[in-house]
């Protein structure tokens, strides 16, 4: 290596010490105003891998991600700015320490959650192996995160895929304040890689060189498709956990005044033995001068508060009329799926059985023939592992197909989507998107039992940066998914299983429906039903038994649970003057809760009974038949419950 | 404890009334016995009787005339002595088992849960006395009519007040309770018998002649209804099977000649009835359904006035000849009497100017065959073409 180069990698490991000294400084200040973790100790990984790192190719990282946005690119100026809460910041104020998002030079977030850039990172390296680019992606993460699934699942994946992946392991023996040596069975990190059956390679994580040396070739190995690379890089945090955290209860002085004297900083000046004045002045001045401009920055707009949730929505032409032909739920969506795959090459599933077997409710069926392996890609059973890596394809260019067949498997895995997929768009101001379809099947009935029976909409639905969809006719299935596969915006999209044999009319061409709008199913003047899923053909026939009487019931289906179109369903209450809302679904805290609480707040003057809801029993679903119907609210409740409403 | 006065039901279907008065005024005292109220039903108006003492308490949203009232909903109270006004009626028990109290442990039913919302309104019976519930809904709705909807009874559950109720309030015609139940046996007429409709022109010289006796006579003056009553009670006589009435047991014979005759009320049709006919003089019979006439009309008929054995209705006022009337179920038969009109009418090779009349008989085919009902008609036709010997009888 030349001297510029050892030059180089000298300037960048000491611009990360001297901004982690002036964080610190800083946060002693106040001028930092939550959690600040520093790098300091670590310098040589970050700078010796990224050293390798073109700008399309992406970093992944953790908490502890300051040095890495920095070797990565990012400029001081900005990951300063972000530590102060200003809008200069690389994330627009919305991160801090922990969400340091930079996607124009390929920082594509740190994390507060130790394991998702592991898998996200994954799902990077299968965005490139799709799109035939030789870009790496690349996860740091700390010793902390290895007895996490999310490393087991991730570097399994990413070994049978051979994605284009180098895992960093910065093992600086405390996760936070657990000892690697007592959290580990296995203490040698590296080796696990022969678990999965890819390289693993134990590194001095304080000698830049020997990283620097060892990256060059596991990236260009990852370039060549050759598949993804294990580092563990021995090393140690000479500050606390996080600064103003006392540090001497679980380590001694003396431990970390022996690392000091390990300082990858001067031990890389006195290997090369080369002067160093100019650049130390340089980095001081530039630090001094990022930290004045980031403290001088403004306040981001207060008003701007709840921007980014979702992305921009599409204007959509309105959608045709159902026409003649009759297709099957089931059929309605694979066509939606095989035209938007044919149309879009960068849609791709993944999935338990829907490669050759064609999924286990046929959702892909027909599809591995036309489209392949890629893109039509069997998993192992690691619903966390491929609902992570999904959310890390999204973000760099793909569009993952999720197919959780039952969507009670994913809840192994529900913390990739609340607090990764949900958040992305907003954490990154909007620079990121989030095109990605989560579908499984909800809902009770054929002795399905309770781990395949959930009905989990309102779950979804309570979080910010999710659209949860639940169509319940094979036209507004096949709409619904086509718009899904438009927007870029993680839909869950919650097939209720019972309806999927349900026969429609169903258009041939694609086409789309927004969301947020509601289906008027019949209407009626002296009652609004708003159903959901598989209430709405129990209300439909209700409302047509009904009406033989005399009593005349609208049905509504928000089709959307989020967003939920409440101007519709308050229209449907002016007219009518009474609501029941129906949901096999749970009644606590569940949808017809945030239904009659907004309709209670905006409609109150239209209400002329109290509004109503009629909803499964609380419990876990049972297996036996007669225990199971008793679960389930049938027809005769319906009927009986509208009664009763009009009855108030 | 207050004794709630209430809806009473006056026949077996009667599922509501319409109020029509208060026979008693607030604070009056009210003996067993005594007349509180008065209630149109389905087929009559009944003055309702207290069966317990106390003061009459009528609440300022009470009944007014005109409102249609369930059965068994509270429109006053009897109040003891040193009793103050009585709450608003406790909610009503729903006794559900499926009601989700938010205990999963609690017992399920089959079919899942139906979950009331809080109303957001403080629960009936623990609020002041004046308060009525009242739906946002009807509370706007009264807003817009200037209605005060304290002042309404509510129909909706635990006597909330809804926006129906407060629309009903502004409608001043409403329709009459016995509006609905005409309908209804109508139609178990036209399902529940084999009508046939027979016309016969019938000669009414000698029974105009002999009104226009009446007429010189002076006095009151019988209709030609009145002299039906008479005739048709005759042909009856002599023709049973025509009064007999039909139940699933077997067919009846009348034990007397009550004849009912249509009388045309604001309130719609009703059919009071002249009790024993053979047995009255005509200007008995004349009296008689004068004062049923104006009975029916002021709306104080009583049950004790109605069903009889045979029917007579009358259009003739109205220039109306034939027509088919319908049959008043259990009853075997009715009578339509056309215009009497003077015609020419052939009399050997001359043409002469007589006074003719349509009689037009529906007969349940169930009970007779058309020959004897055909007999009947035919007698009828002959006591109408010389009536004079029968009316004195």
């Amino acid at each position: 290596m030349t001297t510029v180069e050892q030059l180089a990698l000298y300037r960048a490991m000491l611009l990360i010490r001297r901004c982690e000294e002036q964080l610190a400084k800083s946060h002693q200040r106040g001028l930092v105003h939550g959690a600040c973790h520093t790098y300091v100790g670590q310098e040589a990984i970050a700078v010796g891998v990224c050293a390798h790192l073109r700008r399309a190719d992406v970093v992944f990282s953790t908490h502890r991600g300051h040095g890495h946005a920095l070797a990565k690119g990012v400029p001081p100026v900005q990951l300063i700015a972000e530590l102060y809460g200003r809008a200069r910041g690389c994330s627009h104020g919305r991160g801090g320490s922990m969400h340091l998002f930079s996607p124009e030079v390929g920082m594509m977030g740190t994390s507060g959650i130790v394991g998702p850039c592991i898998l996200q990172a994954a799902g990077a390296g299968y965005s490139f192996a799709l799109m035939k680019s030789d870009s790496v992606a690349v996860a740091f993460f700390g010793d902390g995160a290895v007895n996490n699934a999310a490393f087991h699942e991730g570097l399994n994946l990413a070994a049978i895929w051979k994605l284009p992946v180098l895992f960093v392991c910065e093992n600086n023996q405390f996760a936070t304040e657990v000892p690697f040596a007592y959290a580990a069975g296995n203490p040698s990190v590296a080796s696990r890689g022969a678990a999965y059956g890819i390289p693993g390679i134990e590194l001095d994580g304080n000698d830049v060189l020997a990283i620097h040396s060892v990256a060059g070739e596991a990236v260009a190995r990852a370039r060549r498709g050759d598949g993804p690379t294990l580092f563990e890089c021995k090393t140690y945090r000479t500050r606390p956990h996080a600064e103003g955290m006392g540090d001497y209860t679980y380590r001694t002085r003396e431990d970390v005044e022996r690392w000091k004297t390990k300082c990858p900083i001067e031990r890389l000046k006195v290997a090369g033995g080369f002067a160093t004045e100019e650049i130390d002045s340089e980095v001081q001045h530039e630090v001094e001068a990022a930290h004045a401009e980031a403290e001088a920055s403004a306040w981001p707009d207060a008003s701007t508060a709840a921007n980014h949730i979702y992305a921009a929505p599409r204007r959509v032409p309105d959608p045709p009329a159902p026409g003649e032909r009759v297709v099957t739920y089931s059929q309605a969506t694979l066509e939606a799926l095989g035209a938007e795959m044919a149309a879009n090459p960068s849609i791709f599933v993944l999935g338990e059985g829907i490669g050759v077997r064609g999924g286990n409710f046929k959702t892909t069926a027909g599809l591995y023939d036309k489209f392949g392996a890629q893109r039509l890609r069997d998993t192992p059973i690691a619903e966390r592992g491929f609902v992570g890596l999904g959310c890390g394809a999204a973000m760099t260019g793909t569009r993952p197909v999720i197919d959780f067949m039952f969507a009670d498997f994913v809840l192994d895995g529900v913390g990739e989507i609340v607090n990764q997929i949900a958040k992305m768009q907003y954490m990154s101001s909007g620079r990121l998107k989030m095109p990605i379809l989560l579908r499984g099947c909800i809902g009770i009935g054929h002795s399905a039992a309770t781990h395949h029976s959930g009905n989990y909409a309102p779950l979804y639905a309570h979080f910010p940066g999710l659209r949860v969809v639940v169509p319940s006719t094979p036209y507004d299935a096949k709409g619904l998914l086509h718009h899904a596969l438009r927007c870029d915006d993680p839909v869950l999209f919650l097939e209720p299983r019972e309806l999927l044999t349900h026969k429609g009319a169903v258009p041939e061409a694609a086409y789309e429906i927004p969301f947020g709008q509601a289906a008027v199913v019949r209407e009626g003047t002296v009652a609004t039903i708003v159903a959901i899923g598989t209430m709405v053909p129990k209300a439909r026939d209700a409302a047509d038994a009904l009406a033989r009487d005399g009593v005349s019931v609208e049905v509504i289906d928000p089709r959307t649970v989020a967003p939920l179109d409440t101007d519709t369903i308050g229209a449907s209450v002016a007219k009518t003057g009474r609501l029941l809302i129906a949901d096999e679904g749970f009644a606590l805290y569940g949808i017809g809760a945030e239904i009659a609480a907004q309709v209670a707040d905006r409609y109150f003057d239209e209400l002329d009974a109290p509004i109503k809801r009629l909803n499964g029993l609380h419990t876990p679903t049972p297996y036996s038949p007669p225990l199971e119907a008793a679960v389930v609210p049938d027809g005769v409740a319906l009927t009986a419950a509208i009664r009763e409403l009009i009855a108030e | 404890m207050p004794i709630p006065v209430t809806i009473p039901r006056l026949g077996w279907n009667m599922e509501e009334g319409v109020f029509v008065e208060w026979l008693k005024a607030d604070g009056d005292p009210v003996k067993p016995g005594d007349a509180v109220f008065r209630l149109e039903g389905e087929k009559a108006t009944e003055d309702i009787e207290s069966l317990d003492a106390g003061t009459l308490h009528v609440p300022a949203n009470g009944p007014k005339t005109g409102d249609r009232l369930a059965v068994g909903a509270t429109i006053g109270y009897l109040l003891h002595a040193g009793e103050g006004r009585p709450t608003p009626p406790a909610p009503r028990p729903t006794g559900r088992g499926e009601e989700d109290t938010g205990a999963s442990e609690s017992a399920p039913a089959r079919g899942g849960s139906v979950s009331p919302l809080p109303s957001g309104r403080g629960a009936g019976g623990v609020g002041s006395s004046s308060d009525t519930a009242v739906t946002p809904r009807a509370r706007r709705a009264a807003a817009r009519l200037g209605v005060d909807p304290s002042a309404l009874i509510g129909t909706g559950r635990n006597g909330r007040v809804r926006a129906c109720d407060v629309t009903s309030s502004k409608t001043s015609a409403k329709p009459h309770a016995a509006r609905a139940v005409i309908a209804a046996r109508m139609m178990e007429s036209r399902a529940t018998t084999a009508p046939v409709t027979l016309t016969s022109l019938v000669d009414a010289t000698n029974l105009v002649n002999l009104r226009a006796q009446f007429k010189a006579a002076g006095g009151d003056v019988p209709s030609y209804t009145d002299i039906l009553f008479k005739l048709v009670a005759v042909a009856l006589q002599k023709h049973p099977a025509l009064a007999a009435r039909w139940t699933d047991a077997g067919i009846v014979p009348a034990a007397s000649i009550d004849i009912g005759f249509a009388v045309d009320t604001d309130a719609g049709l009703l059919v009071p009835v002249v009790r024993d006919v053979p047995a009255l003089g005509l200007r008995a019979v004349a009296a008689r359904t004068k004062e049923l006439i104006d009975r029916a009309r002021g709306g104080t008929l009583s049950a004790r006035d109605m069903g009889g054995c045979f029917t007579i209705t009358n259009l003739g006022a109205f220039g109306i000849d034939a027509f088919t009337p319908i049959i008043n179920p259990p009853e075997c038969a009715i009578l339509g009497i056309g215009r009497i009109e003077r015609r020419p009418v052939m009399d050997g090779d001359r043409v002469v100017g007589r006074d003719q009349l349509t009689l037009s008989l529906t007969f349940d085919h169930r009970i007779v065959d058309g020959a004897p009902a055909a007999r009947f008609l035919q007698a009828l036709a002959a006591c109408v073409a010389n009536p004079a010997a029968w009316v004195s009888s």
